[in-house]
């Protein structure tokens, strides 16, 4: 029967229609001319690789930005939506993978916050009114709980639960839900679905964004996919197959005019990563680099390539498997990891990587300083002579090694922090994200910087979201899905598609 | 059976907070080593001496909550204190006093809120700049000396009783309760928990977190204002240093209360239990004739042994 309805309703009028919408972020156009139609008892799967606006299309839905251009009609009515009350008058509610729940408050409270039923005194809110409203919509959605539960005691899943309870609440009839079986076990996930199914039999649209193969066919009605901030198609899930759908995520269009020159005969084993777990949820993780490779880590946002990355340099503690460094374990802290001659730049370089208040030299030698000075007593002309060798080196712009870190450009900076264990005589580098944040040109310097760091003896494990650099730049890459490795390429086989396909859940 | 008989009392003090573990360890403590500690007349002198304490620490959880401190309240105390002992003196009206402490104390409160809210400016460095403004303040008032002579009406609220209880206790009380409904059975308590928890939801709900900050701070001046007229007839007189370090017990009593710094997970009783424990303690060592730089001391170990209490149990 809610077959019959959902095909019914399908073929029904949008509920909403966007309509050439763009949005544009100084240096990157996020949405390109992208028309979307959201019809009432509907899944609609939206899909994409990081970084194709997905989430910008997202925050244009719940009117947190507003689109540069473009319409919107409601009911076929032309209508503007440019602030969180519009929408929320349009009946639209997002359900962000943070959570907007206040802990310390009970269920009933965060339904209903801001929108208290008022009691006899002003300002006194009526407890059993709240409490009863609070049942019947936890009823409504089939969520069998008692609302005075306090929400921080609660589950994921179950805080979710509370969330759609308070989009259902506003009379939500378009919910937009962010990969909301991330953090979910299989059990949770049928819950989900099943809710979800109710949800459409009651003509409630959905937009479903994933990064799971197998809930879009699933559970989706229709599919949209993003690629570089453009929408590339929009097909039924009975047209298509995965395959078909991976291939039109991939292929982005990034101007990479930077030649490497791949290692024909990579050198010592450097790093050896054997049966690695760690509390933070990564486990069973084998890898090996060597000397004169750029090794890729890559993985969908999430899946534990960071995590990697810190428990290799120590940051977080291991719970099983060995890290083996230049043939010798390696155990502890940060610190040891850094004294052996691994070094770690960071995604956020100006939270981690650099003190942005001191100057270019200071930072460059902070790593260095036991090595620069054995004797533990600093010398100024000596760090500067270091520093400015180092400036020339790295051909960092910048007027003198005097000049305040923050001032610099990213890529500059980027630079810096690459700089700064290069005088402290790393031999393995880990870079998280390496080109976040910096613009093109500067990408193809860091490139070139990267190569001849490896080319002169040392090694690179390089993590990165941009498929088309690791394929550009690597020499092979391991591919992470869920906090372990899906699977590793080899030169000849490191293409978009197959890192995607490795990386996408198809179970 | 009898295994169960004792294992499940056992059980239920395990269950209980820090807070009223270490209440009920001092009572037992200074009960034990006291003379005199358990007599009506000392636990009545225990509970009027904590109503200070109590209209301040109040509105700190409220603060604290928010992910805030308010470290200008003891300097505050004190300059209301001399409004009310100077006002009173001119006027010979009780009333204009406190009205005059209530409303400098929540000029303090509302620029303490501004500062945090509007200029976000942190709260430790904002309410560290007043704190030295109401001490300058309080010098300058005073000249430096103590204000004598205040009209009897402005004592007589310290020693007035009413249906044979403490006019203090009363206010205590009253306080409590005052904030019990505003925290647990209004809107505003509502939001308060939501300032320290998720400012995002507040927002998506189409709520100001400025204004409501703001509004927490000023409570915090405005119950300043109040405890000064306690303070002034407590003392009888108003002096340039009577609120030193009061804000050093609230905040103390706070944190032995439970209340967290972060996440605005507050505990209204429990920060009426830890003034109670803080009121014990000094009472206590004031008995057994210990100095109150020994109190001070005792009031810091308090604070970590609540923590370390707190922390077995949620680790166990």
């Amino acid at each position: 029967m809610s077959d019959g309805a959902a095909s019914a309703a399908a073929s029904s009028a949008p509920l909403l229609e966007l309509r050439g919408i763009s949005k544009s972020f100084p240096g990157v156009k996020a949405l390109d001319d992208v028309s979307f139609a959201i019809h009432p008892g509907e899944v609609h799967m939206l899909l994409g690789e990081n970084g194709a606006g997905k989430s910008s299309l997202m925050k244009i839905l719940c009117g947190a930005y507003t689109a540069d251009a473009g319409e919107f009609y409601y009911k076929g009515e032309n209508v503007t939506l440019s602030s969180t009350a519009e929408a929320q008058a349009l009946g639209i509610a997002v359900i962000f993978q943070e959570f907007s729940l206040v802990p310390f408050l009970d269920i009933a409270q965060n339904i209903f916050l801001g929108r208290e039923p008022k009691g006899r005194i002003p300002g006194t809110i009526d407890r059993r009114r709240i409490l009863a409203d609070a049942k019947r919509v936890l009823d409504g959605i089939g969520f069998d709980i008692d609302p005075k539960v306090v929400v921080d005691t609660l589950g994921v899943a179950q805080q979710q639960m509370v969330e759609i309870a308070k989009a259902i609440s506003q009379n939500a009839r378009i919910l937009v839900m962010d990969e909301p079986t991330a953090a979910l076990s299989d059990r949770e996930v049928e819950l989900l679905f099943a809710l979800i199914a109710r949800l459409k039999a009651d003509g409630v649209a959905i937009v479903y964004i994933s990064h799971r193969m197998a809930e879009v066919f699933a559970i989706g009605d229709r599919i949209t996919v993003l690629r570089d901030g453009r929408r590339i198609d929009q097909v039924r899930p009975a047209e298509v197959t995965p395959d078909q759908l991976v291939r039109m995520m991939v292929g982005r269009n990034v101007d990479m005019t930077y030649p490497r020159r791949f290692a024909e005969q990579p050198g010592e084993l450097v790093l050896q990563v054997k049966g690695l777990s760690a509390a933070t949820g990564i486990s069973d993780i084998d890898i090996e680099v060597r000397q004169g490779e750029i090794v890729g880590l890559c993985g969908l946002v999430g899946s534990g390539r960071t995590e990697v990355a810190r428990a290799i340099f120590g940051a977080d503690p291991v719970t099983t498997g060995e890290i083996i460094f230049d043939g010798k374990p390696i155990t502890g802290e940060p610190d040891v990891a850094a004294r052996r001659g691994i070094a770690l730049i960071p995604e956020s370089r100006k939270s981690e990587g650099l003190a942005l208040l001191r100057s270019v030299g200071d930072n460059l030698v902070v790593a260095a300083l036991k090595k620069l000075f054995p004797s533990r007593l600093y010398d100024p002309r000596g760090a500067q002579r270091t520093a400015e060798g180092l400036i020339r080196q790295l051909r960092i712009a910048t007027p003198s090694a005097r000049q305040m870190v923050g001032l610099l450009s990213g890529g500059n900076q980027q630079k810096v922090v690459i700089g700064k264990w290069l005088a402290a005589g790393a031999r393995l580098f880990i870079f998280d994200e390496p080109t976040r944040g910096i613009d093109i040109g500067a990408k193809s310097e860091i490139f070139a910087l990267i190569d001849r760091l490896v080319a002169e003896g040392a090694a690179a494990l390089m993590i990165s979201s941009e498929q088309i650099e690791i394929c550009h730049v690597c020499d092979r890459a391991y591919v992470m899905r869920d906090g372990r490795i899906a699977g590793h390429l080899a030169r000849s086989e490191l293409t978009e598609e197959n890192i995607v396909r490795l990386g996408m859940h198809h179970e | 059976m009898s295994d169960l008989a004792i294992a499940a009392p056992l059980r239920a003090v395990q269950r209980l907070p820090g807070v009223a573990v270490v209440l009920v360890l001092l009572i037992a403590l200074f009960g034990a080593i006291a003379p005199g500690f358990l007599s009506a007349a000392n636990l009545s002198n225990v509970l009027v001496q904590s109503t200070i304490l109590t209209m301040l620490a109040l509105p700190m959880t409220l603060i604290i909550m928010t992910e805030g401190i308010d470290l200008s309240m003891g300097a505050v105390l004190t300059l209301t204190s001399l409004c009310v002992a100077i006002v009173s003196l001119a006027t010979k009206s009780m009333l204009l006093g406190l009205g005059a402490a209530v409303l400098v104390g929540t000029a303090f409160g509302l620029a303490n809120g501004l500062l945090v809210a509007i200029a976000k400016i942190p709260p430790f460095v904002a309410t560290l700049a007043t704190l030295g403004m109401a001490q300058g303040l309080s010098l300058i008032v005073s000249d430096g000396q103590s204000v004598v002579g205040i009209p009897h009406s402005v004592r007589d609220v310290y020693s007035a009783q009413l249906l044979g209880i403490p006019v203090p206790i009363l206010m205590g009380v009253a306080s409590y309760g005052l904030f019990h409904a505003l925290l647990y059975h209004t809107r505003f308590g509502t939001y308060v928990f939501a300032l320290g928890g998720n400012r995002d939801a507040l927002r998506y709900a189409g709520l100001s977190p400025t204004r409501l900050l703001i509004a927490v701070y000023a409570i915090g001046g405005l119950m300043a204002g109040v405890a000064g007229l306690l303070m002034t007839a407590r003392m009888n007189s108003g002096h340039p240093t009577a609120g030193l370090g009061m804000e050093f017990d609230a905040i103390a009593a706070v944190a032995v209360g439970g209340t967290s710094f972060e996440r605005g997970n507050g505990w209204l009783l429990g920060t009426l239990l830890g003034v109670l424990a803080v009121g014990v303690l000094r009472n206590g060592l004031n008995l057994i004739s210990l100095p109150s730089s020994v109190q001070v001391a005792s009031v810091g170990v308090l604070v970590i042994a609540a923590m370390f209490l707190d922390g077995l149990r949620s680790r166990a």
